[in-house]
């Protein structure tokens, strides 16, 4: 299969290639980003609920 | 009980389903697909930016209907009320990031296609204008201070709704750039037979990962919830401890 069409200098080639890894980007940013959130925000609660045992 | 896992079993089967979904579609969509034979490969953007936008205009309703949900139980059941809260403040999330999916591949696309970026035709400006309506919406709830807020963002959200018919509308109701509507758009609107299974499985997969996006992200908000009534509570206890 060849692929060399998509890695192409022409701007069909580039944009094309561009759109592709902007939706990776945005998607898995948002996710990555909502994770991060909620592994911190539960650290933040163990941290309250330890510091409340003392 | 806070949950450790942002979601179970279900849910991790869910992510995996969906990731190879996409992995496929987009196989599909770069590869499989026939060459579209006026505009050439660019045309491939069509298999992320369609579906991107129709679930662009999907997504606002399940804020829409969790912000009038809100409305209804703040008074009557509070907890309900927060429930909603966190399902609307996902979909509004989950909107503004297949909306700046939509408009960026449309701006990638319109480049090579039109020559220009950007173009101030209707569909472009409502779809914009829906955008920034849910931008909006989450800087209000982000920024704001007051104890109306969340009341304040859910009434945001009911107006914010009424922009999603109108970009629907908007390549029927004008002459615009933008093509016309590829389905029901009248007889000659529709795909190419060949083109039909890279672009449903686009649209069913993003569809997913949409749903698994709502799903964290509300998953998320009830965490954040649980921990502001946590420290609220902490906050009663401590003051009555310094009271006795």
């Amino acid at each position: 299969m060849n692929f060399s069409w998509m890695f192409g200098s022409s701007m069909e080639a580039r944009h094309l290639l561009y759109a592709y890894v902007a939706v990776w980007a945005i998607q898995g940013g948002y996710a990555g980003w909502v994770l991060y959130q909620w592994l911190r925000a539960g650290r933040q609660s163990r941290t309250v609920s330890h510091t409340d045992n003392h | 009980m806070q949950r450790s896992r942002i979601f179970g079993p279900v849910g991790a089967v869910w992510f995996l389903l969906t990731l190879a979904a996409i992995v496929y579609a987009t196989r599909l969509g770069l590869l499989l697909a026939p060459t579209e034979a006026t505009m050439g490969n660019v045309a491939r953007i069509l298999y992320y930016h369609v579906p991107h936008s129709m679930l662009s205009l999907v997504f606002p309703y399940i804020n829409f209907a969790a912000s009038l949900f809100y409305l209804y139980w703040r008074r009557r059941d509070p907890l309900k009320a927060l429930t909603a809260d966190a399902v609307a403040i996902a979909g509004a999330e989950v909107t503004v990031v297949y909306g700046s999916i939509c408009l960026l591949t449309g701006m990638l696309w319109g480049r090579v296609a039109w020559g220009i970026w950007w173009t101030w035709d209707a569909r472009l400006t409502s779809m914009l204008l829906l955008w920034l309506l849910y931008v909006s919406y989450m800087m209000l709830r982000k920024l704001s201070a007051t104890g109306q807020t969340h009341t304040l963002a859910a009434v945001l959200s009911v107006f914010a709704a009424i922009d999603v018919p109108i970009v629907y509308m908007s390549i029927r109701w004008w002459r615009t750039q933008h093509p016309a509507p590829v389905f029901g758009g009248g007889e000659d609107s529709g795909l190419d037979a060949s083109m039909w299974p890279a672009f449903a499985w686009n649209i069913v997969a993003w569809a997913l990962w949409g749903v698994l996006l709502l799903a964290m992200r509300y998953a998320l908000e009830r965490r954040r919830q649980e921990r502001e009534q946590e420290a609220a509570l902490q906050a009663i206890e401590a003051s009555l401890e310094m009271a006795q």
